[in-house]
């Protein structure tokens, strides 16, 4: 048990000792969460649009006044009308527009109907714009005085969450990853480079007490890194109020994604000796843990085999317990499944290093 | 009356150094080493290597670069694994009994070991839980450990601040801070000025006083370091021990006691080089061909004889040494080259 604590000692020194990188460690995940949660924010603003009307009657004016609309109300569009649809469709193709909506001659509910031409080399912004021009133009074509149809019921589950806040847990892992990769990977590599492991490998203390002790040294700077980066976050985002149960589940979360996330670190290095080992495997370590984890997009979304890598990914399961726990509400009772297979991830993973592990220079 | 008064003292005196001496001996061997060999491939590097070293011995393990002490040493802490042979370090099998053996060693590498990040005192302290100190006892045993080495007043200080000696002193401060019965130093001294080699020197001799059974093992390819220290002494090279004993008992050993080293204006003539070898001047080496050293008899003024003949024959004699010979002389004549050359 001493010498646990001795490991976790000279991490925790070692890591406080230079500001720098436990600076990174929590500012890289942040300022991750802001550039990316703020770039996919999923809120399309100002897509320039081209409308051609060659109707000039009554029901392309109502679809102009809608566009306009549009345009001064939720902002997702800046319209341009433009009297020629060849010349409309020139500058679709120089890029001027990502769409060309055209109010044909005669424009009538009975047709001719409008015609969309958009460009789908983003598909996010063709769909968008798609289906607010088809929205506008069923409102015309379905005119006063017609029976109107009963609207289908809508409704959300959950307060209104923009991008940024759904991002916040990924960004939590995001720092325990950084945070066990800085204290546990890098550490044990630095140590066999530059020597220090052999003030440690000559002691007494056991193999298992010097493999868990370098994955409770890694977890433990990394649930730092995490936890501070988790109250960041609830500060800085409008996520629905968290619950001080909720924030103590979540920060066991933490501890427990950091532990499983340490060992996967310690067991890819436990015969590494140079730092070249992590620099050439930070990006594929990256790609197979963060990715796959539901971090940006829903995991439903991916392939069988991605599927299959997220389903023994620690991230995932730490990640949707911390979703759960932060942005659902969700009793930690949900969270004990999750908390049970980052346990038993990370007791395979230490047993495994043990058997891997080479007391010998 | 005066001898009367002596002889009591004397018998108390030397009878106990004699007795110390005897129970020493009578001791079960803190190291004992048999045969023991490590193979890389074809490459040998320890080859069949045997040697005890007592309870309260310095025993230096004397050879080049390239010897195999470094190998044999990390053998010994269980960093490596012998290829054959074997080895008990207080009786415990250095491969069936690694964990009693660990305990029972305290080692300080030829790398720096110690955590640039961390200060003299917590290096010392997370050093000292891996042997399971703590509390009181732990920073009781710091404080003498640092008081021991000198470096008491700097135990806020961050390693990285200390000077190459200092660090190395930490280091063996570190080594021993947990009292093990075998000490091992690898280079102990590398890298040091001569203050410094000193300084480290005089703090092994007061830390073996202060334990009177403490066996320390050190590796070096400085003969001085060696002849200063070392109670005994085994010669290393190519793996192989070529000798072994206390370096006065080595030096006797050899047939040639006595070194001459003569530098003249000019280069010595092969036919006065074996004029000075008729008169007894042997392993001869040519520095340079008007500088060259040789060894003879001691006692029997061959360095000044030869010195004379060539002022005879009309050489001027620039610098003339006569010097007993050191352990790299010993290591020479088994090797037939210097050490420095290896």
């Amino acid at each position: 048990m001493l010498g646990i604590l001795a490991i976790c000692q000279r991490a925790y020194l070692t890591l406080w000792r230079q500001p720098v990188l436990i600076i990174s460690t929590m500012l890289f995940p942040l300022v991750y969460m802001l550039i990316l949660g703020n770039a996919l924010n999923r809120q399309l603003r100002h897509i320039p649009v081209a409308v051609v009307d060659e109707a000039d009657n009554a029901f392309s004016a109502a679809c102009r006044t809608r566009v306009m609309a549009l345009e001064s109300g939720r902002g997702l569009v800046t319209v341009v009308f433009v009297a020629d649809r060849e010349s409309a469709l020139q500058d679709l193709r120089r890029g001027l527009y990502r769409g060309v909506w055209i109010l044909p001659f005669r424009l009538a509910p009975r047709g001719p109907a409008p015609a969309f031409i958009g460009d789908n080399t983003e598909r996010f912004s063709y769909e968008t714009l798609e289906s607010a021009l088809s929205q506008i133009w069923q409102e015309v074509s379905r005119g006063r005085g017609q029976e109107s149809v009963a609207t289908a019921v809508q409704l959300e589950a959950y307060p209104y969450l923009d991008y940024l806040s759904y991002l916040g847990p990924a960004v939590v892992c995001l720092s325990i990853f950084m945070g066990s990769m800085v204290s546990g990977g890098l550490q044990v590599i630095e140590d066999r480079m530059y020597g220090y492991h052999e003030g440690y490998l000559v002691t007494p203390i056991s193999t298992g007490t010097l493999v868990a002790g370098h994955i409770l040294a890694g977890s433990v700077v990394a649930s730092l890194a995490g936890v501070l980066v988790l109250f960041a976050i609830l500060l800085l985002t409008p996520g629905p109020a968290a619950s001080p149960w909720s924030i103590a589940a979540a920060t066991a979360t933490v501890f427990l994604t950091a532990l499983a996330i340490s060992s996967v670190w310690f067991l890819l290095f436990a015969r590494a000796r140079h730092a070249s080992v992590l620099r050439g495997m930070f990006g594929i370590i990256n790609a197979l843990l963060f990715f796959p984890s539901g971090a940006l997009y829903p995991i439903e979304s991916y392939p069988r085999w991605l599927r299959a890598i997220s389903d023994v990914d620690p991230l995932t399961y730490g990640l949707e317990a911390l979703r759960d726990l932060l942005l659902r509400g969700a009793p930690a009772q949900t969270a004990y499944p999750r908390w049970v297979f980052l346990a038993s991830f990370t007791l395979v993973c230490g047993v495994l290093t043990k058997v891997l592990f080479r007391r010998e220079i | 009356m005066e001898r009367g008064f002596l002889e009591p003292m004397n018998d108390l005196l030397y009878g106990s150094m004699n007795r110390w001496i005897d129970e020493s001996q009578d001791l079960p061997p803190s190291l004992e080493v048999d045969q023991l060999t490590k193979r890389f491939g074809d490459f040998v590097a320890d080859d069949s290597v045997s040697f005890s070293v007592r309870p309260g011995e310095i025993y230096g393990l004397l050879g080049p670069n390239g010897a195999g002490k470094t190998t044999l040493i990390r053998m010994l802490t269980t960093l490596l694994p012998p290829t054959s042979g074997a080895a008990r370090i207080r009786g415990h099998d250095i491969v069936r009994e690694k964990g009693a053996v660990r305990s029972a060693i305290g080692t300080v590498s030829q790398a720096v070991t110690t955590d640039e990040n961390l200060t003299v005192e917590e290096n010392l302290s997370v050093q000292g839980k891996m042997y399971g100190l703590w509390g009181r006892q732990l920073s009781e045993r710091i404080a003498q450990r640092l008081k021991q080495v000198d470096l008491l007043d700097r135990r806020k200080q961050l390693a990285r601040h200390l000077s190459g000696g200092m660090r190395r002193r930490l280091e063996i401060a570190r080594g021993v801070l947990h009292s093990p019965r075998v000490l091992f130093l690898d280079e102990p001294t590398t890298g040091l000025d001569p203050q410094s080699r000193r300084g480290v020197w005089d703090m092994l001799e007061e830390l073996q006083d202060a334990d009177a059974e403490l066996s320390i093992i050190l590796t070096t390819h400085a003969m001085d370091e060696a002849d200063f220290l070392c109670d005994r002494v085994a010669i290393l090279d190519r793996g192989r021990i070529l000798c072994e004993g206390a370096p006065e008992a080595l030096k006797r050993g050899l047939a040639t006691g006595e070194r001459a080293e003569i530098e003249t204006d000019r280069p010595i003539h092969e036919t006065e080089r074996e004029a000075i070898e008729a008169i007894g001047a042997v392993n001869w080496r040519i520095m340079t061909p008007a500088l060259v050293e040789f060894q003879s008899r001691p006692g029997e003024g061959i360095g000044r004889r030869a010195a004379q003949r060539l002022e005879e024959k009309g050489y001027r004699v620039l610098h003339l040494t006569i010097a007993p010979v050191t352990l790299e002389d010993v290591f020479f004549s088994y090797t037939g080259r210097a050490l420095r050359e290896s």
